[in-house]
């Protein structure tokens, strides 16, 4: 059973694969896989209220080719920092400063450190595998991911750059990382997804967990430029302690599909979590976005920007959601989604919502979508400016806030470098 | 570079249902000056915005060229390629772009040969034309018209016109919101391009621009259309008689033709 169309597949079938390929994991880990396998012909695909999934026809996927043997050699890692290559979820290669390693970081495939205790603890606890059919497909199929651990107190900032790529031949790939950060240290993490341009149709479900101790910062980066035969499900979920912070930075660019959410839970007084989220939807790309802030304790805040721009005949859906639960007092959550259409063709939907459940809070939201400013537009073209050029000032001058607010200046680079090519594509 | 003839005639043209013009002919030379003065709503800025190529008026008729060039055919771009400005009445904030990489990609913009101009001859020019016009060199670096006063944007509007020396001006209401040490400024930058290869089109509703930038023609615009032609002594006539007088005069003319 090397292959197998999954709306063909019983649940003994399921359950057999499983045991095939995964029969040599922890019991722990294999039980849950195996009960994900009996959940998934029972469960839905995700239903989301703007982005139909049913003509997509994810059904007719081959959900179950063994995924592609790596083909890429990495190139040497920037100076200082710890670096992950993966091809198809599998690790190519890993390279550690010396300095990093001695304090005891670890960084290396999700499947490989199975036998640690906080991997059991912690796998599966933000993102569970019974929310959807892709979660269970997930559960019972995900295949190597990264594990990042980095201990308590380590003096200087941890720099991890995860490389994630996938082949031509994929089909679908389901991978789980799983990040903790030791109280008192700092990490930044950017993660980079990309795939072969003329890769095939691919379900590319990604699942991050971070876990960052008391008094710990986790300054997360991604950016997304998958080629449009890909349809991405990309979930991220953050859990804080006490005064830890957690820092999101967004880049979206690339998918035909791509339906992806990032959720910070400050579990504990005093956690501050910050989420700017950058997109860009050019062609007949449907991009559905959600981010959402949960205040669980007092005095948590929580500050979520996105910033997109929509041309041609692209989608996009932006759901925010601050929610401040009862006794989390002194908590402060804002949000402000704004979105460019460059076309009448284009559109995109901001819907920013609160709920509120304590008293003693401040929290405010705010949410815009319109046209690119055709007076603008004039102005600059009278000035012998031609158009296209005329709207790649007005797309920069709206962006450049966000994305120079960005705290990585790597990932902010890049993030520029996208948005040029979108404008021009 | 030769003298260059904008020629405007017989124009139609129309906002959604609204016919704006209604057969306006005027030409402007190199060398010429001219002023339009109009009541409120009588479609001067349409006519500047239309003149720029501004994508929302429909042209119903009549033909405006440009040393024998059909400009209506032409995008905005293309007609400031071919040396016709325009300084808004209100000009759009522009964030992201700072005046001076703004002016820089305009400049690159307009030459023929595909060159760009060298960063240190921009400098040079920019800092010169800067000081001319009494500018704070900081406006250089801030965000185009972004958070400028009313004044500061019509100054950076000259500023522009400066530095892309432009063949045909049209300036709408450039005059407007000034006070009198900034209507000397704006003057004096008009007057600095004056010559052959430059010829403008003032629109105003003050007399006072027209102390400092002396009109050869001046022209009353009414209800779409040119009602009265003349020379500077009309706009004094009309600063003392409002356009009150120019409608009963035209009533009385329609009334014996
Ligand atoms: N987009 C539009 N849609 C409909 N009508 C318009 C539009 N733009 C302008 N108009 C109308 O066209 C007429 C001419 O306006 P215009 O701005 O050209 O006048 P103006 O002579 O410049 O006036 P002012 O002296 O107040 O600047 C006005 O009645 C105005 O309301
Ligand atoms: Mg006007």
């Amino acid at each position: 059973m090397s292959e197998m169309i999954l709306d063909q597949a019983s649940e003994a079938d399921l359950k057999s694969l499983v045991e095939e390929r995964f029969g040599h994991e922890p019991q722990w880990s294999l039980a849950r896989r195996q009960s994900a396998a009996e959940a998934v012909l029972n469960l839905d695909w995700p239903r989301l209220e703007r982005t139909p999934l049913k003509k997509r026809k994810l059904d007719q996927l081959h959900l179950f080719k063994a995924p592609p043997t790596p083909s890429r050699t990495a190139a040497a890692a920037p100076e200082g920092w710890a670096e992950i290559w993966l091809d198809n979820n599998q690790v190519v290669a890993v390279s550690m400063p010396e300095a990093l390693s001695l304090q005891g970081v670890r960084l290396e495939s999700l499947t490989a450190a199975l036998d640690d205790p906080d991997v059991e603890k912690h796998l599966g606890r933000l993102l569970g595998q019974d929310a959807d059919k892709i979660a269970a497909l997930s559960g019972a199929l995900w295949q190597g991911g990264v594990f990042l651990r980095v201990p308590a107190r380590i003096r200087e900032v941890v720099r991890v750059s995860i490389r994630s790529h996938a082949t031509a031949e994929a089909g679908a790939l389901f991978a789980k990382n799983l990040i903790i950060c030791g109280a008192e240290s700092h990490v930044t993490v950017t993660q980079r997804l990309a795939t072969d341009e003329g890769v095939s149709k691919t379900l590319l479900s990604e699942n991050t967990e971070i876990i960052v101790e008391d008094g710990g910062r986790v300054d997360f980066g991604a950016i997304q430029q998958c080629a449009p035969t890909v349809e991405g499900f990309i979930h991220r979920a953050g859990a804080l302690g006490h005064d830890a912070v957690l820092n999101w930075s967004i880049g979206e660019f690339g998918a035909g599909l791509v339906v992806s959410d990032h959720v910070s839970h400050l579990d504990q007084p005093g956690a501050q979590t910050s989420s700017t989220t950058v997109f860009f939807g050019a062609g007949t790309q449907h991009q559905d976005y959600s981010a959402k802030s949960y205040h669980h304790a007092p005095h948590t805040t929580s500050n979520m920007v996105a910033r997109g721009v929509m041309k041609n005949k692209a989608r996009s859906v932006f759901t925010g959601l601050t929610q401040i639960e009862a006794g989390a007092k002194g908590s402060d959550g804002r949000q402000k989604e704004q979105t460019l259409m460059l076309s009448d063709d284009a559109r995109a939907d901001a819907i920013p919502s609160l709920i509120i459940d304590e008293r003693d809070v401040y929290a405010a939201h705010a949410a815009s979508a319109g046209p690119v400013d055709r007076a603008a537009v004039f102005y600059l073209t009278s000035r012998g400016l031609s158009e296209p050029e005329a709207e790649r000032i007005i797309v920069h001058g709206f962006l450049a806030p966000v994305i120079d607010a960005i705290a990585l200046p790597e990932l902010r680079d890049e993030v520029w470098d996208a948005v040029e090519r979108k404008i021009r594509a | 570079m030769s003298t260059p003839v904008l020629e405007i005639s017989d124009l139609h043209m129309r906002i959604e249902e609204k016919q704006i013009l209604k057969g306006l002919t005027l030409t402007i030379k190199g060398g010429e000056i001219h002023a339009v003065m109009g009541p409120n709503g009588t479609g001067k800025t349409s006519l500047a915005q239309c003149l720029m190529g501004h994508p929302r008026y429909q042209i119903t008729g009549g033909s405006v060229r440009l040393d024998g060039e059909d400009m209506l055919t032409m995008k905005p771009d293309e007609r400031a390629r071919h040396g016709l400005f325009l300084a808004m009445q209100y000009p759009s904030e522009i964030s992201g772009v700072t005046t001076a990489n703004f002016l820089r990609a305009a400049i690159n913009a307009r030459r023929e040969d595909g060159t760009s101009i060298s960063l240190k001859a921009f400098r040079d020019q920019l800092d010169e034309v800067m000081g001319f016009l009494d500018m704070d060199p900081k406006f250089a670096n801030r965000y185009l018209n972004e958070g400028f006063s009313g004044g500061e944007k019509k100054r950076n509007e000259i500023l522009q016109m400066l530095m892309l020396k432009p063949r045909i001006a049209i300036l709408d209401e450039i005059d407007s919101g000034l006070d009198i040490d900034a209507i000397k400024v704006v003057s004096k930058g008009v007057n600095s391009l004056k010559g052959p290869d430059f010829g403008s089109l003032i629109i105003t509703h003050y007399q006072r621009i027209l102390d400092y930038v002396h009109p050869d023609f001046v022209h009353i615009m009414v209800d779409g259309t040119i009602v009265k032609s003349g020379g500077p002594e009309l706009a004094l006539e009309l600063d003392k008689k409002g356009y009150e007088w120019v409608r009963t005069e035209l009533a009385q003319s329609t009334h014996q033709a």
